[in-house]
């Protein structure tokens, strides 16, 4: 049930750079369960810079909100609770995957086959990226 | 007691332990791996709920068949589609290997507040067919919950209280033919758990 990925992402800062300063991979947004108009997404964010950058807000027009989630499991029960912010160390990674982080994209807006997502930080975007939902799934 | 029996019986208890070990290890294959089997199956209390299709049932709905059971809602969007996945991959995997007996998937709500059957019925039927979704009122979810042992809370939500998420037990439990709870796999589930014992604890009734 994997989604395949086909992703376009364009680092909106430092043009010229000889590295992007915030690069993502391994992108996958779950479809909609049928009666759930909500979806998951999982994603590796890696910086670039010297500096560390606080992912604190994603928006997606296909979403009417998208919030910033994680999974724990302790003692054998299973947590959500919102993050204010997505920490992406310097030089370093952090990842959004099933069991742990990810993002909930809620609300979801009918007859969209692919999904936008912008990250912000500080309220300046520092990335978009887009995702097309395959159609053999 | 001179040195010579000294050094005999450490060889003895040596010995002793490595045929223990090694009487452990030829054990290995026939024994679950990750699940935990009650050394008495425990009958499932009883409950009234709703199934996916409206209809009322109590705790006879667990006899006839092996069930898989996970407790979760359908807002949930990440470790409950997630083992669910992992749950229909697996029977998916033991059907592949020809096994005649394959378990049912069921989800018991434990946000019966918004997880009504219709909702809950498109949900689990996208897991794959013949699974088993049950709701209903709190107090009846309880009785089941309550009685096998299964957390569950419900947490403030955002500001008009809406988007709540609800805090759960994450194991799967494995209840026998004879509505027993006979097993549970805690912990991170993984598909090839679940290859792996179902069918020595099926194959062990």
């Amino acid at each position: 049930m994997r989604l395949s990925v086909a992703l376009l992402a364009s680092a909106l800062v430092a043009c010229g750079a000889p590295k992007p300063p915030l690069v993502i991979s391994e992108l996958e947004v779950t479809e909609p369960i049928p009666g759930r108009n909500m979806s998951a997404g999982f994603f590796v964010l890696r910086n670039n810079t010297a500096e560390v950058i606080n992912i604190t807000g994603v928006y997606s027009p296909q979403f009417a909100r998208v919030e910033i989630h994680e999974t724990t499991v302790t003692d054998g029960v299973s947590r959500m609770r919102r993050l204010d912010a997505l920490v992406v160390p310097a030089h370093g990674s952090v990842v959004l995957e099933r069991g742990g982080k990810h993002l909930m994209l809620m609300q979801a807006h009918e007859g969209s086959d692919a999904v936008t997502l912008q990250f912000l930080s500080a309220g300046t975007p520092v990335l978009s990226v887009d995702y097309v939902f395959p159609k053999d799934n | 007691m001179g040195p010579r029996y000294i050094i005999v019986a450490v060889a003895l208890a040596i010995a002793l332990a490595a045929g223990v070990f090694v009487a452990a290890r030829n054990q290995a294959p026939d024994a679950p791996t990750s699940a935990l089997a009650l050394p008495v199956p425990k009958p499932v209390p009883a409950f009234s709920l709703l199934n996916q299709f409206g209809e009322s049932v109590d705790q006879s709905v667990f006899e006839g068949q092996w069930d898989l059971v996970f407790f979760g809602f359908t807002h949930c969007p990440d470790i409950c589609p997630t083992t669910l996945q992992v749950l229909a991959a697996a029977k998916k995997a033991l059907a592949d290997q020809g096994r005649e007996v394959l378990p049912r998937i069921v989800l018991v709500s434990v946000d019966p507040e918004r997880d009504s059957p219709e909702i809950l019925g498109q949900y689990i039927d996208y897991f794959g067919d013949g699974n088993l979704g049950l709701t209903g009122t709190l107090e009846e979810v309880r009785k089941l919950t309550g009685g096998l042992g299964i957390f569950f809370q419900k947490q403030s939500g955002d500001d008009d209280g809406a988007d709540y998420s609800v805090d759960h037990s994450a194991a799967v439990l494995v209840i026998d033919p004879d509505g027993g709870f006979h097993a549970v796999f805690s912990g991170r589930h993984v598909v090839d758990n679940f290859v792996h014992d179902l069918p020595i604890l099926m194959g062990n009734r």
